[in-house]
Protein backbone atom coordinates (compact mmCIF):
# COMPACT_ATOMS: atom_id res chain seq x y z
CA UNK A 1 0.00 0.00 0.00
CA UNK A 2 1.30 3.01 -0.98
CA UNK A 3 1.03 7.12 0.80
CA UNK A 4 -0.58 10.00 -1.02
CA UNK A 5 2.99 11.48 -1.33
CA UNK A 6 4.34 8.56 -2.70
CA UNK A 7 2.01 7.43 -5.61
CA UNK A 8 1.28 11.15 -6.63
CA UNK A 9 5.19 11.87 -6.76
CA UNK A 10 5.69 8.50 -8.59
CA UNK A 11 3.34 10.12 -11.27
CA UNK A 12 4.75 13.39 -11.43
CA UNK A 13 8.17 11.30 -12.58
CA UNK A 14 6.47 9.47 -14.95
CA UNK A 15 4.81 12.41 -16.52
CA UNK A 16 8.45 13.72 -16.98
CA UNK A 17 9.64 11.21 -18.55
CA UNK A 18 7.10 10.38 -21.08
CA UNK A 19 7.14 14.14 -21.65
CA UNK A 20 11.03 14.12 -22.09
CA UNK A 21 10.43 11.32 -24.68
CA UNK A 22 7.78 13.54 -26.50
CA UNK A 23 10.76 15.97 -26.43
CA UNK A 24 13.63 14.31 -27.67
CA UNK A 25 11.44 12.88 -30.58
CA UNK A 26 10.28 16.36 -31.61
CA UNK A 27 14.10 17.67 -31.69
CA UNK A 28 14.65 14.44 -33.95
CA UNK A 29 12.49 15.59 -35.98
CA UNK A 30 10.77 11.81 -35.76
CA UNK A 31 6.93 12.92 -35.87
CA UNK A 32 5.11 10.02 -35.54
CA UNK A 33 7.04 8.27 -32.42
CA UNK A 34 6.31 12.53 -31.15
CA UNK A 35 2.69 11.92 -31.61
CA UNK A 36 2.93 8.45 -29.94
CA UNK A 37 5.20 9.83 -26.74
CA UNK A 38 2.81 13.06 -26.29
CA UNK A 39 -0.52 11.69 -26.69
CA UNK A 40 1.02 8.86 -23.64
CA UNK A 41 2.01 11.99 -21.82
CA UNK A 42 -1.75 13.79 -22.43
CA UNK A 43 -3.31 11.03 -20.94
CA UNK A 44 -1.13 10.44 -18.20
CA UNK A 45 -1.48 13.94 -17.24
CA UNK A 46 -5.20 14.31 -17.32
CA UNK A 47 -6.16 11.01 -15.19
CA UNK A 48 -3.46 12.76 -13.16
CA UNK A 49 -5.16 16.31 -12.62
CA UNK A 50 -8.62 14.22 -12.13
CA UNK A 51 -7.18 12.13 -9.28
CA UNK A 52 -5.94 15.98 -7.59
CA UNK A 53 -9.59 17.81 -8.46
CA UNK A 54 -12.33 15.37 -8.14
CA UNK A 55 -11.07 13.06 -5.61
CA UNK A 56 -7.92 14.43 -3.48
CA UNK A 57 -8.49 18.84 -3.58
CA UNK A 58 -12.38 18.10 -2.61
CA UNK A 59 -11.41 15.64 0.15
CA UNK A 60 -8.95 17.84 1.63
CA UNK A 61 -10.84 20.88 1.49
CA UNK A 62 -13.19 19.04 3.48
CA UNK A 63 -10.89 17.74 5.86
CA UNK A 64 -9.34 21.24 6.33
CA UNK A 65 -12.17 23.63 5.45
CA UNK A 66 -10.07 25.61 3.35
CA UNK A 67 -11.63 25.98 -0.07
CA UNK A 68 -9.55 29.58 -0.96
CA UNK A 69 -6.30 28.29 -0.40
CA UNK A 70 -3.60 26.05 -2.01
CA UNK A 71 -6.05 23.68 -3.60
CA UNK A 72 -7.27 26.59 -5.56
CA UNK A 73 -3.97 28.01 -6.25
CA UNK A 74 -3.12 24.37 -7.82
CA UNK A 75 -6.54 24.31 -10.01
CA UNK A 76 -5.83 27.83 -11.25
CA UNK A 77 -2.15 26.40 -12.28
CA UNK A 78 -3.76 23.50 -13.63
CA UNK A 79 -5.79 25.26 -15.67
CA UNK A 80 -2.80 27.32 -17.09
CA UNK A 81 -1.07 23.48 -17.53
CA UNK A 82 -4.04 22.11 -19.95
CA UNK A 83 -3.71 25.87 -22.15
CA UNK A 84 0.03 25.19 -22.52
CA UNK A 85 -0.56 21.19 -23.64
CA UNK A 86 -3.64 22.69 -26.07
CA UNK A 87 -0.76 24.80 -27.54
CA UNK A 88 1.61 21.91 -27.84
CA UNK A 89 -1.34 20.10 -29.57
CA UNK A 90 -1.18 22.64 -32.26
CA UNK A 91 2.59 23.14 -32.61
CA UNK A 92 2.90 19.41 -32.58
CA UNK A 93 0.27 19.00 -35.20
CA UNK A 94 1.67 22.13 -37.46
CA UNK A 95 4.98 19.75 -36.71
CA UNK A 96 6.10 23.66 -35.89
CA UNK A 97 9.75 22.33 -33.91
CA UNK A 98 11.03 25.51 -32.54
CA UNK A 99 8.08 26.75 -31.17
CA UNK A 100 7.40 23.11 -30.18
CA UNK A 101 10.25 23.08 -27.77
CA UNK A 102 10.19 26.78 -26.54
CA UNK A 103 6.39 25.90 -25.22
CA UNK A 104 8.01 22.41 -24.11
CA UNK A 105 10.89 24.16 -22.13
CA UNK A 106 7.97 26.53 -20.62
CA UNK A 107 5.56 23.62 -19.23
CA UNK A 108 8.40 21.75 -18.62
CA UNK A 109 9.41 24.34 -15.73
CA UNK A 110 5.41 25.44 -14.48
CA UNK A 111 5.07 21.62 -14.32
CA UNK A 112 8.32 21.10 -12.15
CA UNK A 113 7.17 24.33 -9.86
CA UNK A 114 3.87 23.35 -9.67
CA UNK A 115 5.22 19.39 -8.55
CA UNK A 116 7.45 21.16 -6.26
CA UNK A 117 4.49 22.93 -4.00
CA UNK A 118 2.68 19.74 -4.29
CA UNK A 119 5.60 17.27 -3.18
CA UNK A 120 6.93 19.69 -0.83
CA UNK A 121 3.66 21.34 0.96
CA UNK A 122 0.34 19.78 -0.32
CA UNK A 123 1.22 16.02 -0.14
CA UNK A 124 2.32 16.04 2.94
CA UNK A 125 -0.28 18.18 4.54
CA UNK A 126 -2.71 15.73 2.50
CA UNK A 127 -1.10 12.75 4.07
CA UNK A 128 -1.85 14.66 7.57
CA UNK A 129 -5.57 15.38 7.34
CA UNK A 130 -7.11 12.37 5.13
CA UNK A 131 -7.02 9.02 7.36
CA UNK A 132 -8.38 7.35 4.66
CA UNK A 133 -5.44 8.60 1.66
CA UNK A 134 -3.84 5.14 1.54
CA UNK A 135 -7.69 3.99 0.51
CA UNK A 136 -7.88 6.44 -1.73
CA UNK A 137 -4.75 5.75 -3.75
CA UNK A 138 -5.98 2.12 -3.99
CA UNK A 139 -8.95 3.36 -5.84
CA UNK A 140 -6.59 4.77 -8.24
CA UNK A 141 -4.82 1.85 -8.96
CA UNK A 142 -7.74 0.03 -9.15
CA UNK A 143 -9.80 2.17 -11.68
CA UNK A 144 -9.20 5.23 -13.72
CA UNK A 145 -10.99 8.16 -12.75
CA UNK A 146 -10.61 10.42 -15.99
CA UNK B 1 1.73 24.62 9.50
CA UNK B 2 2.89 27.07 6.96
CA UNK B 3 0.24 27.51 4.20
CA UNK B 4 1.90 30.76 2.65
CA UNK B 5 4.79 28.46 0.61
CA UNK B 6 2.20 27.98 -1.67
CA UNK B 7 1.46 31.24 -2.34
CA UNK B 8 3.48 33.49 -4.92
CA UNK B 9 3.07 36.27 -3.11
CA UNK B 10 6.65 35.18 -1.36
CA UNK B 11 8.18 36.39 -4.86
CA UNK B 12 9.39 40.13 -4.49
CA UNK B 13 9.20 42.17 -7.74
CA UNK B 14 11.41 41.03 -10.69
CA UNK B 15 12.82 44.31 -11.22
CA UNK B 16 15.11 43.66 -7.98
CA UNK B 17 16.78 40.87 -9.10
CA UNK B 18 16.89 42.57 -12.85
CA UNK B 19 18.95 45.44 -11.38
CA UNK B 20 21.67 43.18 -9.92
CA UNK B 21 21.97 41.21 -13.38
CA UNK B 22 21.50 43.98 -15.57
CA UNK B 23 24.74 45.23 -13.24
CA UNK B 24 26.92 42.41 -13.35
CA UNK B 25 28.31 42.45 -16.75
CA UNK B 26 28.56 46.55 -16.78
CA UNK B 27 31.61 45.45 -14.08
CA UNK B 28 33.10 42.93 -16.39
CA UNK B 29 33.39 45.72 -19.08
CA UNK B 30 34.78 48.04 -17.50
CA UNK B 31 37.60 45.31 -16.27
CA UNK B 32 37.76 45.14 -20.03
CA UNK B 33 38.51 48.87 -20.17
CA UNK B 34 40.66 48.36 -17.07
CA UNK B 35 42.75 45.63 -18.74
CA UNK B 36 43.14 47.59 -22.27
CA UNK B 37 44.70 50.33 -20.36
CA UNK B 38 46.86 48.59 -17.54
CA UNK B 39 49.15 47.07 -20.43
CA UNK B 40 51.47 43.69 -19.71
CA UNK B 41 52.92 44.93 -16.39
CA UNK B 42 49.21 44.15 -15.27
CA UNK B 43 49.99 40.22 -15.23
CA UNK B 44 53.44 39.96 -13.68
CA UNK B 45 51.90 39.07 -10.30
CA UNK B 46 48.26 38.84 -8.15
CA UNK B 47 49.72 41.30 -6.08
CA UNK B 48 50.09 44.44 -8.61
CA UNK B 49 47.43 46.83 -7.56
CA UNK B 50 45.27 47.08 -10.79
CA UNK B 51 45.25 42.81 -10.55
CA UNK B 52 43.46 43.49 -7.42
CA UNK B 53 40.79 45.86 -8.66
CA UNK B 54 40.52 43.21 -11.88
CA UNK B 55 39.72 39.97 -9.09
CA UNK B 56 37.49 42.10 -7.36
CA UNK B 57 35.94 43.53 -10.45
CA UNK B 58 35.34 39.27 -11.28
CA UNK B 59 33.81 38.43 -7.70
CA UNK B 60 32.41 41.34 -6.29
CA UNK B 61 31.07 42.98 -9.14
CA UNK B 62 29.60 39.73 -11.59
CA UNK B 63 29.72 36.62 -9.51
CA UNK B 64 28.53 38.36 -6.59
CA UNK B 65 26.01 40.21 -7.93
CA UNK B 66 24.56 37.58 -10.06
CA UNK B 67 24.55 35.46 -6.77
CA UNK B 68 23.08 38.11 -4.63
CA UNK B 69 20.03 38.91 -6.93
CA UNK B 70 19.77 34.66 -7.22
CA UNK B 71 19.55 34.53 -3.84
CA UNK B 72 16.82 37.05 -3.66
CA UNK B 73 14.10 34.86 -5.71
CA UNK B 74 15.32 31.62 -5.25
CA UNK B 75 15.36 31.53 -1.18
CA UNK B 76 11.11 32.32 -1.75
CA UNK B 77 10.62 29.50 -4.20
CA UNK B 78 12.92 26.89 -2.32
CA UNK B 79 12.16 28.01 1.27
CA UNK B 80 8.85 29.22 1.01
CA UNK B 81 8.98 32.44 2.78
CA UNK B 82 9.33 35.72 1.45
CA UNK B 83 11.51 38.66 2.43
CA UNK B 84 10.37 41.47 4.98
CA UNK B 85 10.06 45.13 2.85
CA UNK B 86 12.05 43.71 -0.58
CA UNK B 87 11.86 46.78 -2.51
CA UNK B 88 13.53 48.98 0.12
CA UNK B 89 16.34 46.25 1.32
CA UNK B 90 16.94 45.47 -2.47
CA UNK B 91 17.20 48.84 -4.10
CA UNK B 92 19.08 50.39 -0.87
CA UNK B 93 21.68 47.48 -0.44
CA UNK B 94 22.09 47.32 -4.41
CA UNK B 95 22.91 50.76 -5.03
CA UNK B 96 25.33 51.03 -1.80
CA UNK B 97 26.87 47.66 -3.01
CA UNK B 98 27.45 48.87 -6.73
CA UNK B 99 29.16 51.67 -5.47
CA UNK B 100 31.26 50.17 -2.80
CA UNK B 101 32.15 47.84 -5.58
CA UNK B 102 33.44 51.05 -8.00
CA UNK B 103 35.01 52.60 -5.15
CA UNK B 104 36.79 49.58 -4.06
CA UNK B 105 38.34 49.39 -7.40
CA UNK B 106 39.35 52.62 -7.96
CA UNK B 107 41.05 52.47 -4.56
CA UNK B 108 43.26 49.94 -5.81
CA UNK B 109 44.14 51.72 -9.08
CA UNK B 110 44.26 55.21 -7.26
CA UNK B 111 45.34 54.43 -4.16
CA UNK B 112 43.44 57.46 -2.66
CA UNK B 113 42.38 57.43 1.14
CA UNK B 114 39.15 58.73 0.75
CA UNK B 115 38.60 55.64 -1.60
CA UNK B 116 39.36 53.54 0.71
CA UNK B 117 37.35 54.49 3.49
CA UNK B 118 34.43 55.26 0.77
CA UNK B 119 34.59 51.75 -0.10
CA UNK B 120 34.80 50.40 3.06
CA UNK B 121 31.50 52.33 4.27
CA UNK B 122 29.49 51.51 1.43
CA UNK B 123 30.56 48.09 0.97
CA UNK B 124 29.78 47.75 5.00
CA UNK B 125 26.67 49.03 4.62
CA UNK B 126 25.59 47.36 1.28
CA UNK B 127 26.58 44.18 2.13
CA UNK B 128 25.40 44.38 5.90
CA UNK B 129 21.65 45.46 4.88
CA UNK B 130 21.76 42.40 2.20
CA UNK B 131 22.81 39.57 4.76
CA UNK B 132 20.76 40.99 7.75
CA UNK B 133 17.64 40.44 5.76
CA UNK B 134 19.08 37.02 4.06
CA UNK B 135 19.95 35.80 7.78
CA UNK B 136 16.69 36.93 9.05
CA UNK B 137 15.20 34.62 6.31
CA UNK B 138 17.17 31.56 7.06
CA UNK B 139 17.26 31.68 10.91
CA UNK B 140 13.45 31.92 10.63
CA UNK B 141 11.62 29.36 10.21
CA UNK B 142 12.22 27.94 6.72
CA UNK B 143 11.69 24.77 5.19
CA UNK B 144 14.79 22.22 5.79
CA UNK B 145 16.99 20.73 2.67
CA UNK B 146 20.71 20.05 1.91
CA UNK B 147 20.01 23.05 -0.34
CA UNK B 148 19.35 25.33 2.58
CA UNK B 149 21.83 24.13 4.87
CA UNK B 150 24.53 25.31 1.68
CA UNK B 151 23.17 28.84 1.75
CA UNK B 152 23.66 28.88 5.18
CA UNK B 153 27.55 27.47 5.12
CA UNK B 154 28.20 29.92 2.22
CA UNK B 155 26.75 32.63 3.50
CA UNK B 156 29.19 32.45 6.67
CA UNK B 157 31.75 31.89 4.03
CA UNK B 158 30.54 35.62 3.17
CA UNK B 159 30.62 36.84 6.28
CA UNK B 160 34.07 35.50 7.25
CA UNK B 161 35.13 37.39 3.50
CA UNK B 162 33.60 40.48 4.35
CA UNK B 163 34.66 40.94 7.78
CA UNK B 164 38.52 39.78 6.55
CA UNK B 165 38.19 42.10 3.72
CA UNK B 166 37.09 45.24 6.29
CA UNK B 167 40.48 44.98 8.65
CA UNK B 168 42.70 44.59 5.15
CA UNK B 169 40.74 47.69 3.73
CA UNK B 170 41.05 49.41 7.43
CA UNK B 171 44.66 48.64 7.82
CA UNK B 172 45.15 49.73 3.79
CA UNK B 173 43.80 53.01 5.36
CA UNK B 174 46.07 53.51 8.23
CA UNK B 175 44.11 51.71 10.83
CA UNK B 176 46.46 49.74 13.27
CA UNK B 177 45.87 46.15 13.75
CA UNK B 178 46.94 44.10 16.57
CA UNK B 179 48.03 41.67 14.21
CA UNK B 180 49.96 41.47 11.17
CA UNK B 181 48.02 41.15 7.94
CA UNK B 182 50.07 38.83 6.10
CA UNK B 183 49.84 37.12 2.49
CA UNK B 184 48.24 34.06 4.31
CA UNK B 185 45.51 36.15 5.77
CA UNK B 186 44.67 37.60 2.02
CA UNK B 187 45.41 34.03 0.81
CA UNK B 188 42.13 33.35 3.49
CA UNK B 189 39.98 36.01 2.56
CA UNK B 190 40.11 34.85 -1.32
CA UNK B 191 39.95 31.37 -0.62
CA UNK B 192 36.99 31.90 1.70
CA UNK B 193 35.48 34.20 -1.18
CA UNK B 194 36.24 31.45 -4.19
CA UNK B 195 35.73 28.38 -2.30
CA UNK B 196 33.28 29.15 0.84
CA UNK B 197 30.81 31.93 -0.93
CA UNK B 198 31.01 31.46 -4.61
CA UNK B 199 31.43 27.35 -4.50
CA UNK B 200 29.50 25.81 -1.95
CA UNK B 201 26.56 28.22 -3.27
CA UNK B 202 27.15 26.54 -6.48
CA UNK B 203 26.99 23.20 -4.91
CA UNK B 204 24.42 23.64 -3.12
CA UNK B 205 22.30 25.34 -6.06
CA UNK B 206 23.34 22.48 -8.57
CA UNK B 207 21.17 20.11 -5.87
CA UNK B 208 17.38 21.69 -6.57
CA UNK B 209 18.25 23.27 -10.83
CA UNK B 210 19.77 20.19 -12.30
CA UNK B 211 16.80 18.17 -11.33
CA UNK B 212 14.45 20.53 -12.05
CA UNK B 213 15.43 22.37 -15.10
CA UNK B 214 17.16 19.06 -16.51
CA UNK B 215 14.92 16.14 -15.39
CA UNK B 216 18.04 15.18 -13.11
CA UNK B 217 18.13 12.50 -10.51
CA UNK B 218 19.24 13.68 -7.43
CA UNK B 219 22.41 14.26 -6.31
CA UNK B 220 23.76 10.86 -4.06
CA UNK B 221 22.80 11.66 -0.58
CA UNK B 222 25.81 11.32 0.66
CA UNK B 223 27.03 14.48 -1.64
CA UNK B 224 23.90 16.52 -0.57
CA UNK B 225 24.36 16.01 2.67
CA UNK B 226 28.10 16.30 3.77
CA UNK B 227 30.17 17.63 0.72
CA UNK B 228 29.79 21.10 1.58
CA UNK B 229 30.24 21.15 5.03
CA UNK B 230 33.13 18.84 4.05
CA UNK B 231 34.37 21.84 2.16
CA UNK B 232 33.32 24.18 4.81
CA UNK B 233 35.57 22.58 7.50
CA UNK B 234 38.45 22.41 4.87
CA UNK B 235 38.15 25.82 4.92
CA UNK B 236 38.60 25.86 8.34
CA UNK B 237 41.46 23.92 8.72
CA UNK B 238 42.94 25.79 5.86
CA UNK B 239 44.31 28.48 8.28
CA UNK B 240 46.39 26.20 10.43
CA UNK B 241 47.11 24.08 8.08
CA UNK B 242 46.99 25.49 4.47
CA UNK B 243 48.56 23.19 2.04
CA UNK B 244 47.37 19.89 3.49
CA UNK B 245 43.74 21.52 3.58
CA UNK B 246 43.80 23.19 0.05
CA UNK B 247 44.52 19.70 -1.49
CA UNK B 248 41.57 18.17 0.37
CA UNK B 249 39.63 21.13 -1.11
CA UNK B 250 40.48 20.19 -4.78
CA UNK B 251 39.87 16.46 -4.20
CA UNK B 252 36.34 17.86 -3.00
CA UNK B 253 35.38 19.54 -6.04
CA UNK B 254 37.07 16.47 -8.48
CA UNK B 255 33.80 14.21 -6.21
CA UNK B 256 31.70 17.03 -7.12
CA UNK B 257 33.03 16.97 -10.65
CA UNK B 258 32.21 13.35 -11.10
CA UNK B 259 28.56 13.30 -9.62
CA UNK B 260 28.08 16.18 -11.59
CA UNK B 261 28.97 14.03 -14.77
CA UNK B 262 26.97 11.25 -13.36
CA UNK B 263 23.88 13.13 -12.61
CA UNK B 264 23.93 14.89 -16.20
CA UNK B 265 24.51 11.57 -17.75
CA UNK B 266 21.38 10.12 -15.78
CA UNK B 267 19.05 12.96 -16.77
CA UNK B 268 16.37 12.39 -18.96
CA UNK B 269 15.82 15.69 -20.92
CA UNK B 270 18.48 14.71 -23.50
CA UNK B 271 17.60 17.49 -25.70
CA UNK B 272 20.37 20.19 -26.54
CA UNK B 273 21.05 22.63 -23.71
CA UNK B 274 23.62 25.18 -23.85
CA UNK B 275 23.70 25.49 -19.70
CA UNK B 276 24.27 21.41 -19.33
CA UNK B 277 27.32 22.05 -21.70
CA UNK B 278 28.08 25.20 -19.47
CA UNK B 279 28.04 22.57 -16.27
CA UNK B 280 29.71 19.73 -18.01
CA UNK B 281 32.53 22.77 -18.87
CA UNK B 282 32.36 23.42 -15.32
CA UNK B 283 32.50 19.48 -14.47
CA UNK B 284 35.98 18.92 -16.68
CA UNK B 285 37.32 21.99 -15.60
CA UNK B 286 36.96 20.67 -11.86
CA UNK B 287 39.17 17.85 -12.80
CA UNK B 288 41.60 19.39 -14.73
CA UNK B 289 41.98 21.53 -12.09
CA UNK B 290 42.69 18.18 -10.11
CA UNK B 291 45.69 17.21 -12.51
CA UNK B 292 47.17 20.33 -12.67
CA UNK B 293 47.12 20.94 -8.49
CA UNK B 294 48.66 17.94 -8.10
CA UNK B 295 51.59 18.48 -10.73
CA UNK B 296 55.39 18.59 -9.22
CA UNK B 297 56.12 22.23 -9.27
CA UNK B 298 59.15 21.30 -11.74
CA UNK B 299 56.63 21.72 -14.15
CA UNK B 300 55.66 25.51 -12.93
CA UNK B 301 58.31 28.33 -14.20
CA UNK B 302 60.91 26.16 -14.14
CA UNK B 303 63.76 25.65 -16.93
CA UNK B 304 63.36 21.53 -16.70
CA UNK B 305 60.23 21.13 -17.03
CA UNK B 306 58.84 17.94 -18.87
CA UNK B 307 56.24 20.01 -21.32
CA UNK B 308 57.72 21.76 -23.83
CA UNK B 309 56.48 25.02 -22.22
CA UNK B 310 56.82 25.90 -18.14
CA UNK B 311 53.69 26.34 -17.07
CA UNK B 312 53.12 30.03 -15.72
CA UNK B 313 52.72 30.84 -12.20
CA UNK B 314 50.52 28.14 -10.40
CA UNK B 315 48.41 30.18 -8.13
CA UNK B 316 47.39 32.89 -10.52
CA UNK B 317 46.92 29.40 -13.23
CA UNK B 318 44.62 27.70 -10.90
CA UNK B 319 42.45 30.97 -9.36
CA UNK B 320 41.99 31.96 -13.42
CA UNK B 321 40.82 28.58 -13.82
CA UNK B 322 38.65 28.36 -11.13
CA UNK B 323 36.57 31.77 -11.83
CA UNK B 324 36.61 32.07 -15.13
CA UNK B 325 36.19 28.19 -16.54
CA UNK B 326 34.19 26.97 -13.13
CA UNK B 327 32.50 30.16 -11.66
CA UNK B 328 31.13 31.82 -14.45
CA UNK B 329 29.98 28.80 -16.31
CA UNK B 330 28.20 28.05 -13.63
CA UNK B 331 26.65 31.14 -13.56
CA UNK B 332 26.25 31.74 -16.66
CA UNK B 333 24.48 28.09 -17.36
CA UNK B 334 21.85 29.81 -14.41
CA UNK B 335 21.60 32.88 -16.15
CA UNK B 336 20.39 31.66 -19.18
CA UNK B 337 18.07 29.61 -17.53
CA UNK B 338 16.66 32.11 -14.92
CA UNK B 339 16.21 35.25 -16.66
CA UNK B 340 13.44 33.46 -18.84
CA UNK B 341 12.33 31.74 -16.02
CA UNK B 342 11.48 34.03 -13.82
CA UNK B 343 10.24 36.67 -16.47
CA UNK B 344 7.73 33.59 -17.47
CA UNK B 345 7.05 32.91 -13.94
CA UNK B 346 6.11 36.39 -12.66
CA UNK B 347 3.82 36.60 -15.63
CA UNK B 348 1.79 33.57 -15.52
CA UNK B 349 1.50 34.29 -11.45
CA UNK B 350 -0.31 37.26 -12.61
CA UNK B 351 -2.30 35.62 -15.40
CA UNK B 352 -3.90 33.09 -12.39
CA UNK B 353 -6.91 35.39 -11.92
CA UNK B 354 -6.86 36.64 -15.18
CA UNK B 355 -6.72 34.00 -17.56
CA UNK B 356 -7.66 34.85 -20.77
CA UNK B 357 -4.30 37.19 -20.51
CA UNK B 358 -2.16 34.17 -20.54
CA UNK B 359 -2.61 34.74 -24.57
CA UNK B 360 0.07 37.42 -24.22
CA UNK B 361 3.08 35.64 -22.37
CA UNK B 362 5.67 34.53 -24.72
CA UNK B 363 7.18 31.21 -24.37
CA UNK B 364 10.57 30.21 -22.51
CA UNK B 365 12.89 30.50 -25.83
CA UNK B 366 11.48 33.91 -26.57
CA UNK B 367 12.52 35.62 -23.66
CA UNK B 368 15.97 34.20 -24.15
CA UNK B 369 16.42 32.59 -27.66
CA UNK B 370 18.40 29.56 -27.72
CA UNK B 371 20.75 30.15 -30.57
CA UNK B 372 21.90 33.11 -28.97
CA UNK B 373 22.76 31.30 -25.49
CA UNK B 374 24.68 28.97 -27.76
CA UNK B 375 26.31 31.81 -29.13
CA UNK B 376 27.30 32.78 -25.70
CA UNK B 377 28.85 29.86 -24.55
CA UNK B 378 31.65 30.01 -27.23
CA UNK B 379 32.27 33.47 -26.84
CA UNK B 380 32.74 32.51 -23.20
CA UNK B 381 35.27 29.84 -24.43
CA UNK B 382 37.21 31.94 -26.86
CA UNK B 383 37.59 34.22 -24.03
CA UNK B 384 38.55 31.71 -21.15
CA UNK B 385 41.32 30.48 -23.78
CA UNK B 386 42.46 34.11 -24.19
CA UNK B 387 42.74 34.47 -20.14
CA UNK B 388 44.70 31.04 -20.78
CA UNK B 389 47.00 32.72 -23.59
CA UNK B 390 47.75 36.04 -21.79
CA UNK B 391 48.82 34.59 -18.54
CA UNK B 392 51.19 32.27 -20.58
CA UNK B 393 52.25 35.67 -22.72
CA UNK B 394 51.08 39.47 -21.43
CA UNK B 395 51.66 41.32 -24.74
CA UNK B 396 48.54 39.26 -25.63
CA UNK B 397 45.95 41.36 -23.18
CA UNK B 398 44.58 43.33 -26.12
CA UNK B 399 43.20 39.94 -27.58
CA UNK B 400 41.94 38.98 -23.71
CA UNK B 401 40.03 42.75 -23.21
CA UNK B 402 38.24 42.48 -26.60
CA UNK B 403 37.13 38.65 -26.01
CA UNK B 404 35.53 40.41 -22.47
CA UNK B 405 34.00 43.02 -24.21
CA UNK B 406 32.50 41.24 -26.95
CA UNK B 407 31.00 38.46 -24.06
CA UNK B 408 30.12 40.53 -21.70
CA UNK B 409 28.58 43.15 -24.08
CA UNK B 410 27.02 40.17 -25.66
CA UNK B 411 25.41 38.60 -22.28
CA UNK B 412 24.44 42.60 -21.25
CA UNK B 413 22.41 42.41 -24.80
CA UNK B 414 20.72 39.20 -23.78
CA UNK B 415 19.51 40.37 -20.80
CA UNK B 416 18.33 43.60 -22.24
CA UNK B 417 15.94 41.97 -24.51
CA UNK B 418 14.75 39.47 -21.82
CA UNK B 419 13.46 42.44 -19.57
CA UNK B 420 12.50 44.87 -22.76
CA UNK B 421 10.19 41.68 -23.81
CA UNK B 422 8.87 40.89 -19.96
CA UNK B 423 7.88 44.56 -19.51
CA UNK B 424 6.31 45.09 -22.79
CA UNK B 425 4.02 41.81 -21.85
CA UNK B 426 3.42 42.84 -18.38
CA UNK B 427 2.04 46.08 -19.77
CA UNK B 428 0.03 44.53 -21.72
CA UNK B 429 -2.03 42.22 -19.30
CA UNK B 430 -2.04 44.93 -17.07
CA UNK B 431 -4.07 46.59 -19.88
CA UNK B 432 -5.79 43.37 -20.13
CA UNK B 433 -6.31 43.50 -15.99
CA UNK B 434 -7.88 47.05 -16.50
CA UNK B 435 -10.01 46.10 -18.98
Amino acid sequence: MSSIPEYMTAKHRECDEVFCQAEAAVAERNWPLALTNWQCFASELTEHLAQEEEVLFPQFEQATGMTTGPTQVMRMEHQQMRALVQELDNALAAKAKDEYLGLAETLMVMMQQHNMKEEMMLYPMMAQHLSDGDQLIEGFKGSKVA
Amino acid sequence: MNMSGLSFNALPPIDLPFRFFISAPLFIIACALLILFSGEALWLSRWQANMLALTHGFTLGFLTMVMMGALLQLLPVIGGIGLAKPRLMASTSHILYSAGVIALMLNFIFAENWLTISALILLSLGFGIYLCAIIWLLVKKISQSDAINGFRLALTSLVVVLLLGVLLLASRAGITMPFTLDKQFTNIHALFGLVGWAGILIISVSFQVLPMFHVAPNMPKYIRQYLSVSIFIFLLVYMVYAEFALGLIVISHGVFALTLFYVINQRKRKIDDTSIKYWQLAAATLLLLNVLYFLPDSFYRSADTPLFIALPDKTMLLTAIFIYFYLLSVIQAMLLKILPFLSYTHLQQRCLIDFSAMQFIPHMHEFLNKKQGLALYYLHILSGLSLLAVICEPSLYVFFAACLLLEFSWLLLLMIKCMHLYFTVSQKIHLSNKA
